[in-house]
């Protein structure tokens, strides 16, 4: 507040030049770029969407190829052809952890996809309808906030690898991934369906929604074109640590053992690796840190969204 | 009279809540298929003819509405049935484990509030200055580490590493530290207890400083200064209860997600808590465990939720009981 | 009860000669060229410039201004409560014969509530929505009086009934949210009075309340005052309220002061440009106004030309920029006050102040 009231504007004789009109979205990009954890996270993010992109063409060795299990073994330090060493069963650490990079952004965006999809339809509803409508949705939504979302997805996963077993399911690939996207998916939407309610109760009676409906819009037309892209701001945010959340959850199953076999993931890395944690820690530490890395970078990258876009949440 | 109405009221919905929930967890896990039969597909030379017996000794050979309804009445009664893998009551192996996992978490959200409050508060009264940098910064990092990795990153340090403190389980199996089972128990406890206190406490003192910005610009704050009220008063009784309020709601939430992320962090230490009963029986398909666990975790989840909202009316004099 | 009739001591009378300016009576708070200013402390860049005014015993000063003009700010450093990062870089608040802008929070806090009280702008956010009116009130008797609970709750009771509270009695249990927001202002002001201050700042405290309301609060204000007999600061942008309330006023304009003076020579005679087109921009009930020039109504005059708001805190005098009357030198020289009555003090170049460069 004191920024804006004390900055002494450079006296000119000129009348003052009327400034462009700017978007939210270029007002919120040029305090993004002021926000030092904001970039952080984006440089962080950007990092991990780099690796996951050209990681796959410039990994030393495949991540299926376990012939380091002969030349320097397994469990073997890091080294100039091994930079992070090799694990328990003789892979390479850093190619692993290169290729584990878009197992974590898929499970991110497909889990928040779905999550979002959800969350701002019902949230949506409810806020704009109201009444009855938004007491019934929210209590659904209340529902799925307590409903404890990790030990239900271990439960039907490990049941679900048992009930496939000989029938057309087995042979689909990446089955099991699908369904730890799906079902985080399907339980991190109450969230994103709060805000979206919120925001949508907010602005449905500000006087631009009371305008549009004056001049005869739609209900459509009010809710796509002048309310959604106005809640978008806030529903940014709380994707971007969603997709954080998603990642951390999708790593914590596959560190209990429960993750997809074909899949190359930080947290499966975490589970084969960790009994090993006194003799080669490197083959436990490297995904961990992979996996805090790009924790970090979503966490920090809603932060610097939040000075961005609502800044007064903040301060 | 009104705070019991609403009482009442709050229960209630818990209670639909929880019959909601159990609802969804049973149904989720028997859609999959009959879990005797998906157990029993694991263990080879099992004919139909056991599988049918062992589907009646454990209740399961009734269509899955049937059996919805048998299990919440048997649970209403506290019988939550008998494990396949332990051939003991579900009941008293949740008491003993649950007690462990309790043993760690009531500390960890203890210990992590009050450390909140100190840092959050200093970094509020230093808004913008060095140490609230410190905080904010420390806090920011410690809101991504995840609570499992942290927990193995200490056990390199201090089991590994330095050799200070025990890495696994809840107390030594056979000469206990300093011979006292106590100090031994205690001597466990450390880096459990530090792993969920880290993870508490960034969050918790991010919420504890904005909260605490806010209210200390309030006029209020300004007012009870302007009438020389002395500040340490101002700051630890009137702006902490104000402050403190928004938080309850997040409380709430964070020990849900403590106790519901209790299988990765317990599986970290091989600690003997529910989260590892629960992990044990998924891994071995000891289905009344898994449907007895996954309650008692839900009922958990309900209750911190009703003593949230309950807290709320009693240190809240704005809200109305209507 | 005996407490609240028994007079104040007053200081021993200071007679400052030095002073052409100020007219041999008591003054019990004299800020003498006090300047606030944010970091960075290097830039020349002051919210509150050089501002001097005095108040004596048992007269109410109303300060003047538009928002932004720094008048809160002057009250809240009285009380040395500026928020942070502001800060008081110069001048004296002689209050009593002590500069409280010297003082330590702790002699400080032992002087707020019980010699220098405030009354705030908005009655619904200035109490502690999570205690009962009762309990906040006895707290400040309990730490200044070290006043027992049950005494502490009757004094508040009468401090209720004086302020023409409703059932005082009944109210003390009473959350602020369960007050309607006059109700809530009242509180306020007993809350000030509690320990009989010998001054009470009033920042803008009709501004947030409705229009019957406002006035209810002033005819408080007057008889309190007479009641009470304590001096009074009295802040507000309206000049319809300081014409009733106030003894003397002093006008400001973006931290700085542009006259002071008894009301009635302000309003006879105005002096400085801004106090001028301030007097002549209040609309009158006798003559009709042309909205957008329509017929040949006459247009209700404004104070000229709106600017950006950190333009106007450079150097020289800050109502330059709108000023009908500016030189070339009023946006370089900074106006020093010139006495152009008795007790009649006016900043400007063009009514015979002094003009100074620069001030580091």
């Amino acid at each position: 507040m004191s920024d804006q009231t004390i900055t002494a504007h450079p006296p000119s004789s000129a009348k003052p030049a009327r400034r462009p009109v700017k978007g939210i979205w270029r007002q919120g990009w040029q305090r993004f770029a002021r926000s030092r954890t904001g970039m952080l996270g984006l440089i962080l993010v950007l990092l991990v969407v780099a690796t996951a992109v050209v990681g796959p063409f410039v990994a030393p060795f495949d991540p299926q190829d376990q012939s380091p299990m002969i030349d320097p073994g397994a469990k073997a330090p890091p080294s100039w052809v091994h930079p992070l060493g090799t694990d328990r069963m003789g892979y390479d650490v850093a190619s692993r952890v290169i290729y584990g990079a878009p197992t974590a952004l898929a499970v991110g965006l497909g889990a928040m996809s779905i999550a979002s999809l959800i969350g701002v339809l019902v949230g949506g509803f409810a806020g704009y309808r109201g009444g009855t409508t938004d007491e019934v949705l929210m209590r659904f939504t209340d529902f799925f906030l307590v409903i404890p979302m990790f030990v239900v997805i271990l439960a039907v996963i490990r049941l679900l690898g048992v009930a496939v077993v000989n029938t057309p399911f087995e042979s689909v690939p990446y089955l099991n991934l699908g369904v730890i996207i799906l079902l985080i998916g399907v339980f991190s939407w109450a969230p994103i369906a709060r805000m979206t309610r919120a925001e949508f109760l907010r602005l449905k009676n500000q006087e631009f929604v009371e305008a549009a409906r004056c001049i005869g819009a739609t209900s459509g037309d009010i809710l796509f074109r002048h309310i959604l892209p106005n809640a978008l701001p806030s529903l940014v945010v709380i994707v971007a640590l969603g997709i954080g959340g998603a990642v951390l959850a999708e790593a914590m199953i596959g560190f209990l053992g429960f993750g997809d076999p074909a899949a190359v993931s930080w947290g499966q890395l975490l589970y084969f690796n960790y009994e090993a944690l006194k003799v080669a820690p490197w083959a436990s530490l490297s995904p961990g840190v992979a996996i805090f890395i790009t924790v970090l970078g979503f966490n920090l990258l809603a932060d610097g969204l939040t000075d961005a876009f609502n800044p007064r949440a903040k301060r | 009279m009104r705070i019991f109405v609403f009482l009442t009221r709050r229960m209630i919905f818990a209670a639909l809540l929880m019959l909601g929930v159990s609802a969804a967890i049973f149904f989720l896990v028997n859609s999959i298929g009959n879990p005797i039969e998906l157990m029993m597909a694991e263990t080879p030379g099992m004919t139909g003819e056991v599988i049918d017996r062992m589907k009646a000794y454990y209740g399961l050979d009734h269509p899955p509405m049937t059996r919805y309804l048998l299990w919440l009445s048997r649970i209403a009664q506290l019988d939550f049935g008998t494990s396949i893998v332990y051939n003991q009551p579900v009941g008293s192996l949740i008491v003993t484990w649950g007690w462990q996992t309790l043993k760690i978490q009531l500390p960890a959200i203890l210990i992590a509030l009050a450390i909140a409050i100190l840092f959050g508060v200093t970094a509020a009264r230093r808004q913008h200055s060095r140490s609230d940098f410190a905080v904010m910064a420390t806090a920011l990092l410690g809101q991504s580490l995840p609570a499992f990795f942290l927990g193995i990153l200490l056990i390199f340090i201090f089991s590994y590493s330095l050799d200070w403190l025990p890495s696994y389980g809840a107390y030594s199996t056979r000469n206990p530290l300093w011979g006292s089972p106590t100090l031994d128990a205690l001597w466990h406890m450390v880096l459990p207890v530090a792993m969920l206190t880290f993870f508490n406490t960034a969050t918790l003192t991010l919420l504890m400083r904005s909260n605490m910005v806010d209210v200390l610009k309030s006029d209020f704050i300004a007012a009870m200064r302007a009438s020389g009220i002395p500040e340490r008063r101002v700051i630890y009784v009137h702006a902490l209860r104000a402050a403190f309020i928004p938080m309850l709601t997040y409380l709430g939430l964070l020990i849900g997600l403590m106790l519901g992320t209790a299988p990765v962090t317990e599986s970290v230490f091989t600690w003997p808590g529910l989260g590892y009963l629960y992990i044990s029986a998924i891994h071995q398909l000891d289905y009344p465990v898994i449907m007895g666990a996954s309650a008692v975790i839900a009922f958990m989840l309900i209750c911190t939720t009703l003593l949230t909202d309950v807290i709320y009316v009693l240190i809240d004099p704005r809200i109305s009981l209507e | 009860m005996s407490s609240l009739a028994t007079a104040k001591p007053t200081a021993a009378m200071s007679i400052d000669d030095r002073s052409m300016l100020t007219p041999p009576v008591h003054d019990l708070v004299r800020v003498e060229n006090l300047r606030i200013q944010f970091p960075p402390w290097n830039a020349p860049v002051r919210i509150i410039e050089d501002v001097s005014f005095q108040v004596r015993a048992g007269e109410t000063m109303g300060i003047v201004g538009e928002s932004g003009s720094g008048k809160t700010l002057s009250s809240l450093a009285i009380l040395n409560l500026l928020p942070p990062p502001a800060r008081i870089t110069g001048g004296r608040i002689m209050f009593d014969g002590e500069d409280l802008a010297a003082k330590s929070q702790g002699e400080m806090q032992k002087l707020r509530g019980r010699r220098l009280a405030m009354v705030f702008q908005n009655p619904g956010y200035s109490l502690n929505p999570l205690m009962t009116v009762g309990a906040q009130l006895g707290e400040i008797l309990k730490v200044h009086e070290k006043m027992p609970r049950s005494m502490a709750l009757q004094r508040v009771e009468e401090l209720f009934r004086l302020v023409g509270i409703t059932d005082p009695g009944s109210r003390l249990s009473q959350y602020p949210h369960e007050m309607s927001g006059g109700m809530k202002q009242r509180v306020c002001i007993a809350r000030a009075l509690l320990c009989n201050p010998a001054l009470v700042l009033a920042d803008e405290p009709t501004t947030a309340l409705d229009v019957t309301i406002q006035a209810q609060i002033l005819d408080l204000f007057e008889d309190l005052k007479a009641r009470f007999g304590m001096s009074m600061i009295f802040v507000t942008h309206d000049m319809g309220v300081v014409a009733r309330i106030a003894d003397r006023i002093t006008v400001m304009y973006a931290g700085q002061v542009c006259e002071t003076g008894d009301k009635h020579a302000i309003f006879a005679r105005p002096s400085h440009p801004y106090t001028q087109a301030l007097l002549a921009s209040t609309p009158r009930i006798d003559r009709r106004y042309a909205i957008d020039g329509e017929g040949r109504r006459e247009r209700l005059p404004t104070v000229g030309r709106a600017v950006a708001p950190g333009q106007s805190l450079g150097g020289g005098c800050r109502f330059a920029g709108r000023c009908p009357e500016a030189a070339p030198e009023c946006s370089r020289l900074v106006p020093q006050a010139a006495a152009i009555e008795p007790g009649r003090v006016v900043h400007c170049l063009k009514r015979g102040s002094a003009g100074v460069a620069s001030h580091d």
